[in-house]
């Protein structure tokens, strides 16, 4: 298979990102023709993942092993283009969102697809960069003064890890010689000082995009000053992005030498999920809330990778996706709800669930999803976990899982009753603003959300296919 | 089939009340109820039935329903008390009362369908959902809290049975490599000594959680005084029989060395449930706390009948689970329409109601009576059965359990000479109107024909507790 075929998915991302920027100098303010031409090229590439998903192609790896287009990247491929088109459509209005919005949207995109196909350092780095750079500029286009500071904070200790991680990279590369992830394990200096302190910076790097415990402190911040549907996009796809990218390098570059790497992981994944999930309690400010929340909710991924079996790497793939369709359902409903303003606090809910009863009625399911109540896909993906973790005899995880959950519960159950609150003053449901596209991102997001509860088979099935890296055991 | 359609006819309804809901929502719903009790009907001239289809195929979780002698009559019950309760809810709490009401329907039945470990635990934290929201929007400020408690504690107890469900199943198909999810196929794991006390106590903890038992009660006051009374005849009435469903139909196949090793424990604590739940009726002057607490005491009764792991014990469990069920469901309901003429709960500023409400008096004897145990009524039948299985036993624990008997007729009597005798307090209310006789009646109906025939379960129940007591005789408990 030649690579134009393989990466039609991505090309046809990069053709729609040249399209999208004429697009953009030819629009009338307030017109959607380059959010149009983006999300055309988003189902494209999606018309193009399913079709090679078809095509049950084996692994093709290409540019001296650069890229690997297998199940895996075109699982990949899927999440991030749900990520990125929920993000074109909850901020489609455009009254906000500038010309560069839908742009900046695909190339991050890219960057994230990238990661799932990546199978050597330089490509690594690169897919890392294409995908915070345009996040960068993102969190601050509202041009306000919370926004200029997560803008710049997310710059700066983003640049300040993606050094950790530049560093890292160099060492592993001195202490290998090679740059391909596959042979790592061969090289002479597999127990090398040179190459383990090089991956623990590389771990470093890569846990400070997935937000974890302790390289967590820009998420809230970030999250509470970013536009809302830009917030979406960093809860969903950045988290695939950096999930995906931290098991292909383990699974592929060190899955010899699970013992460096497991351990460490598996504490951090305990500490985020009960740190993460704890912090999530007090707050107050919704996009604050899931900010910590996703912090939590990255400690259950990392559960994935550190148990370093099949079944994690399997349970892991699985998880993003109901996790990401409760995200970007729980955002289209806050961005309807406050599309004048940046922040919705737990207050501002007092009273939907009279005045706005279908609106609570979804926000409840996306929060029991984040809860892992059964009936919705959180439940399944936290059952896949708790496997994972007992089929590689860490009940330690599995307690950690279910305080991780519990705590979380807590958090979500604020906002919940919140609703059913009758308001003191005058109603602010008045400012909400019911665009077809926020009702598209609701549909596809409660749809998946019950139908991944109550009938996960087929995800299962292709997580089996996708995730099935054959030397783990 | 009429498995699933017990199932998928609360479950549309559910729907169908909330989008054409309005002012039909009360009478849709009583018409949905009436359709599941019919439904319930052909599953009982049907018999024992089970479906098994596949749901899960990679984890080897299956859709395994059923219903056998176990199960049939909570099936029943929840059919029958949700109806009642729709009867006795107000039509103005609006349809997504009702859509609440029916749901949680749909999860009882579920529940109590249930074959497969993973479909029970599903069904096992859907019901906790609608109640929440229950307390939640319909019982004032107070009723939050008791929300936010009735969750936590549940959750605590089910999700650390998750990681049990999970282990035990993990454990099982380590030699074999195969993951099942499936009670029957499950029974013969062995756990390791490291492992099987931590398991035997998720499950444990989880179950007893559920329905309460001493010392795991602590939601029960708060959610029982706060939830408007057709749902605590629902929470009292069907949902803490599922916490002694579970032990009956997953600890007893699966536990029955922990159960044996445990057995003593076991009984203490439910003698001192029993115990504690009169005597804390017994102080109580709120008449919604004097039957929370007598039920608390109920709920230590049955779990006596299931730790006593004997033939008799277990089926008078089983049997005061539906009789128990019925009868603090209808007692629930009366005083909720009591607590509506008068605005209040206290016993001490009620009294010499009977005069104005003769009908409603009856109605409140005849409940209180068989909560009481009155021979003659399913009560007293379910009692005495498991006392036949504690003597069998160990003696001490019978003579205890019929002395807290005569602690329950002292508060229940005492509760009815309050509010209907003694010296008139408050001001006069009206009787009960010709609906609610018509509801009421029919539940005592059915009562009366339990008390008088019980053998209209215990022939049915019997032969699925063989399983179960065959499973206590061969691992060291006593037989038949």
């Amino acid at each position: 298979m030649s690579a134009s075929t393989a990466l039609l998915p991505e090309y046809i991302v990069v053709v729609a990102v040249l399209v999208t920027m004429i697009a953009a100098m030819i629009r009338r303010p307030g017109g959607t023709v380059a959010s149009w031409v983006a999300l055309i090229g988003i189902l494209g590439a999606l018309w193009a993942t399913i079709d090679l998903w078809t095509m049950h192609i084996h692994p093709a790896v290409f540019f001296n092993q650069s890229l690997t287009v297998d199940n895996y990247s075109l699982f990949v491929n899927v999440l991030v283009l749900i990520a990125a088109s929920s993000t074109l459509l909850l901020g489609w209005t455009g009254e906000r969102e500038h010309e560069e919005f839908p742009i900046l949207v695909l190339i991050a995109a890219l960057g994230m697809m990238s990661l799932g196909m990546v199978g050597n350092l330089i490509a690594l780095f690169l897919g890392i960069e294409v995908l915070s750079l345009p996040l960068y500029v993102l969190s601050a286009s509202h041009r306000t003064v919370l926004g200029g500071e997560a803008g710049l904070k997310y710059l700066l200790l983003g640049a300040f890890s993606s050094g950790i991680l530049l560093f890292g990279l160099a060492l592993v590369y001195g202490a290998t010689g090679t740059m391909n992830f596959v042979d790592f394990a061969s090289s002479v200096n597999v127990h090398s000082p040179l190459l383990a302190a090089g991956l623990m910076l590389t771990l470093v790097g890569l846990l400070f995009k997935l937000g974890i415990v302790p390289f967590h402190m820009w998420v809230p911040d970030v999250y509470e000053g970013s536009p809302m549907p830009v917030t979406n996009f960093m809860a969903f796809g950045t988290k695939v992005g950096a999930a995906v990218i931290l098991l292909r390098l383990l699974a592929y570059g060190f899955y010899m030498s699970p013992q460096d790497w497991g351990p460490a992981l598996g504490y951090l994944a305990l500490l985020t999920m009960i740190v993460g999930n704890l912090l999530a309690l007090p707050q107050n400010d919704l996009k604050r809330l899931f900010g910590y929340s996703g912090i939590g909710h990255a400690g259950f991924l990392l559960i994935g990778v550190a148990v370093h079996s099949v079944v994690g790497a399997k349970a892991m793939l699985f998880y993003l996706l109901p996790y990401g369709l409760a995200v970007i359902g729980a955002f289209a409903i806050l961005t309807m709800m406050g599309t004048d303003k940046e922040t919705v606090t737990i207050s501002d809910l007092a009273g939907m669930a009279r005045q706005k009863p279908w609106a609570a009625a979804l926000f409840i399911v996306f929060m029991f999803s984040f809860a892992g109540i059964p009936l919705t896909g959180g439940f399944v993906g936290k059952l896949y976990l708790l496997q994972a973790a007992l089929f590689a005899h860490q009940p330690g995880l599995a307690i950690g899982l279910v305080l991780g959950t519990f705590l979380g519960l807590g958090a979500y159950l604020r906002p919940l009753q919140a609703m059913f609150r009758t308001r003191q003053g005058e109603s602010n449901m008045a400012g909400w603003n019911v665009n077809w596209s926020h009702v598209v991102v609701l549909v596809v997001a409660v749809v998946g959300t019950v139908g991944l509860g109550v009938y996960p088979t087929p995800v299962v099935h292709w997580v089996s296919q996708s995730a099935n890296f054959f030397w783990l055991h | 089939m009429v498995l699933l359609w017990l199932m998928a006819i609360p479950l549309i309804g559910s729907f169908v009340v909330l989008i054409a809901g309005g002012r039909l929502a009360k009478g849709l719903s009583a018409g949905i109820g009436v359709i599941e009790l019919i439904a319930f009907i052909v599953l009982l001239a049907h018999g024992p039935v089970a479906l098994n289809y596949r749901w899960i195929p990679a984890w080897g979780v299956r859709f395994h329903v059923g219903a056998d002698g176990l199960s049939l009559f909570l099936i029943g019950l929840t059919a029958v008390l949700t109806l009642m309760a729709i009867f006795a809810s107000r039509g103005s709490f609006g349809r997504a009362y009702f859509f609440w009401v029916l749901f949680l329907e749909f999860g009882m039945v579920g529940l109590f369908e249930s074959l497969d470990l993973v479909l029970f635990y599903v069904f096992w934290e859907v019901i906790l959902v609608p109640i929440f929201f229950l307390l939640t929007g319909y019982s004032g400020e107070k009723g939050r809290p008791a929300a936010m408690k009735w969750l936590i504690m549940n959750l605590v107890g089910s999700l650390f049975m998750l990681i049990g469900i999970v282990a035990v199943a993990v454990i099982h198909a380590q030699p074999f490599g195969s993951l099942t999810f499936e009670i029957s196929r499950l029974t013969d794991v062995k756990l390791g000594p490291a492992v099987a006390p931590w398991i035997f106590a998720s499950f444990f903890v989880a179950f007893a959680i559920k329905a309460p038992l001493w010392p795991f009660h602590g939601w029960m006051p708060d959610a029982y005084r706060e939830a408007p009374p057709p749902v605590t005849a629902l929470l009292s009435g069907v949902m803490s029989k599922a916490g002694i469903y579970g032990f009956l139909r997953i600890m007893l196949p699966l536990f029955m060395p922990q159960l044996r090793h445990y057995q003593v424990g076991l009984l203490i604590f439910a003698v001192i449930g029993l115990a504690y739940g009169a005597f804390m009726a017994l102080r109580q002057t709120d008449m919604k706390m004097i039957s929370a607490y007598s039920s608390l005491s109920h709920m230590g009764m049955m779990a006596l009948g299931v730790f006593s792991l004997t033939a008799a014990g277990i089926l008078g469990a089983t049997f005061l689970m539906v009789a128990h069920g019925l009868i603090v469901g209808g007692l629930f309901i009366v005083l909720g329409i009591l607590e509506d003429k008068t605005k209040t709960r206290e016993v001490e500023v009620m009294g010499g109601l009977n005069d104005d409400a003769p009908r409603l008096g009856a109605y409140f004897l005849f409940f209180a009576l068989a909560a009481l145990g009155l021979p003659g009524l399913p009560g007293f039948v379910g009692e005495y059965l498991i006392i036949q299985g504690l003597v069998a036993h160990d003696v001490v624990f019978a003579l205890i359990a019929a002395v807290v008997l005569i602690v329950a007729a002292w508060y229940m009597v005492r509760l009815f000479q309050g509010v209907m005798q003694a010296q008139r307090r408050g001001s006069p209310i009206g009787d009960i109107n010709a609906l609610q006789v018509g509801y009421i009646a029919s539940l005592a109906l059915l009562i009366v024909f339990l008390g008088v025939y019980p053998a209209g379960i215990t022939l049915h129940a019997a032969p699925s507790l063989y399983h179960a007591v065959h499973l206590v005789a061969t691992k060291g408990g006593h037989g038949l």
